[in-house]
């Protein structure tokens, strides 16, 4: 059996319930779905969809950099919108973050419940890339 | 190509469509999402979200253990449900029932799941080849 290990990063917001940030198993890392929160603070950054997108994607990417992997590496990413998903705006920041384009799946959503704060919370995405 | 290894089981809710209860590929396992329905009857348990919400993470695991797997060695798992009152309840239960190393997690609200369920499970989970 391949080990397999949780792994709960400093650069990524410290997680609120039971989860880690990530699951690290055969050559693969997931990464726990993440939104727009400041690690340092665990508060929601400012700049609605597009500030909060760019925020969980550094999240993810610093998360990725501890299991050592990166955002060139994501296979596939799902991104949750409350509401309508605003593709242009996802676009715009995916088109400037992620330097070889992973699969996408994106859909709107009822709610996200990432307390604190989570009222304010527009958009969370998840990830599984590849150690290699 | 090699075939990969199907499973279904009579310990979970026998499947509403065309798919399996999981399928099995690169040492890991994939499984369809679970709802709080009785194994043998196939009927939503009584109690709200919590009994449905514990059901829906028994018949996951049936599921996994018989695809050589276990709860213990799920690597993502992803939860939808309806009411965003439940989150404190999902995540108690969640709490109680995974163990270290804990699988990576995704959770959102949807707008419906099948017939009223409250809630829905999935995960991913390594395996033995």
């Amino acid at each position: 059996m391949t080990d397999r290990r949780a792994v709960v990063s400093t650069r990524g917001p410290q997680p609120t319930a039971t989860y880690p940030h990530a699951n690290v198993q055969g050559g693969y890392v997931w990464v726990t779905a993440q939104a727009g929160r400041d690690p340092s603070n665990g508060e929601m950054v400012a700049g609605g969809l597009e500030g909060q997108l760019e925020r969980a994607i550094s999240n993810l990417e610093g998360i990725l950099g501890d299991c050592g992997s990166s955002l060139d590496r994501v296979v596939k990413t799902m991104v949750m919108v409350v509401g309508d998903p605003r593709e242009d705006v996802v676009d715009a920041v995916f088109a400037r973050r992620f330097p070889n384009l992973p699969a996408r799946t994106i859909f709107g959503v009822a709610f996200l419940a990432a307390e604190p704060g989570h009222e304010a919370v527009e958009v969370q995405l998840d990830c599984v890339a590849s150690l290699d | 190509m090699k075939e990969d290894e199907t499973i279904t089981i009579d310990k979970a809710p026998v499947p509403r469509g065309p798919y399996v209860h999981a399928r099995k590929h690169g040492g890991l396992v994939y499984v369809t999402g679970q709802i709080g329905r009785d194994a043998k009857t196939g009927d939503f348990v009584k109690g709200g979200f919590e009994a449905e919400f514990n059901q829906a993470i028994d018949n996951l695991e049936e599921i996994l253990k018989a695809a050589g797997s276990g709860l213990d060695r799920v690597v993502r798992a992803q939860i939808e449900f309806v009411d965003e009152k439940d989150l404190d309840s999902m995540n108690r239960i969640y709490g109680e029932r995974f163990k270290e190393p804990l699988p990576a997690r995704t959770s959102f609200g949807v707008a419906f799941l099948w017939k009223g369920a409250k809630v829905q499970i999935d995960c991913v989970a390594s395996v033995d080849d």
